[in-house]
């Protein structure tokens, strides 16, 4: 599975996209993450494990405490394909349609 | 705040044209503005085809007469709205099943200028592996594979 497909399939759980959600407005350790969610603690570990694995969020360790933050590289990695095809081709779009603009008004 | 929606992709951009060109050059003349770059399966394009009305086909041609259907017509409503469902997943296959939304606006600013505004929504969908599902019904799986086991 390529890493786009990883990633929205991620995204594709309710609770995971909860949890990503909180995580992008700030990185939070694994209690916070838990408080206001109605699943249980290891049912957090277990999306957090989904997420981290498709490369939306990652680890880091700050003194005894495991905080995890948004994977901005994963995040980009999984829009870039679809954010660049529709670039390119509303730019080619744009050349057209003025260029048939332009040939309409001479007729 | 920087904000990155995931589940959306969102271009707006302005063209010099009356809201009636940008409407028909957009669902009309797909083939050529479409980038060739872009194509599902491993043989070069020949051109994409779009059926211009509610529920007509999308697919693309290729150099050895094969066919790939991309997605098909849900809205028509000139010259204002278009709606494509593209139903090609994140692993460049064809889904059936899939549906997700290209829904592009044409907005009149005057004579000569038009809005576009295109928004490609649902993308969480694209999710391709109805193996992976979420990890409560692989939980489930195993437990039965395990029940199965221990009950022989």
């Amino acid at each position: 599975m390529s890493a786009s497909a990883k990633a929205f399939n991620a995204l594709g759980d309710p609770t995971r996209r909860v949890i990503f959600e909180k995580l992008r407005d700030r990185p939070l350790a694994v209690v916070d993450i838990a408080d206001g969610l109605p699943v249980s603690r290891p049912a957090v570990s277990q999306h957090l494990k989904v997420l981290k694995e498709a490369k939306l969020i990652s680890l880091k360790i700050a003194g005894n405490k495991n905080i995890y933050e948004v994977n901005r590289e994963g995040i980009l990695a999984m829009r870039n394909y679809l954010d660049q095809f529709w670039g390119e081709a509303l730019d080619n779009f744009k050349k057209l349609v003025e260029l048939t603009e332009k040939d309409n008004k001479q007729q | 705040m920087e904000s990155i929606n995931l589940t959306t992709i969102k271009k707006e951009l302005t063209v010099e044209a009356s809201q009636e060109t940008a409407f028909k050059v957009f669902t009309q003349q797909m083939d050529l503005w479409w980038p060739r770059t872009h194509h599902v399966g491993d043989c070069p394009m020949r051109n994409v085809v779009l059926e211009p009305r509610k529920g007509g086909r999308w697919y693309s041609n290729h150099e050895n007469d094969s066919e790939f259907t991309l997605g098909y017509v849900q809205t028509y409503d000139p010259f204002d709205l278009f709606v494509l469902i593209w139903q090609i997943n994140g692993n460049q296959q064809y889904d059936p099943e899939l549906v997700t939304e290209v829904e592009v606006q044409f907005i009149a600013e005057g004579p000569k200028t038009t809005r576009v505004k295109l928004e490609h929504k649902n993308l969480h969908r694209l999710d391709d592996s109805k193996a992976i599902e979420s990890m409560d019904e692989g939980w489930e799986y195993v437990m039965a594979v395990y029940k199965t086991y221990t009950e022989q």
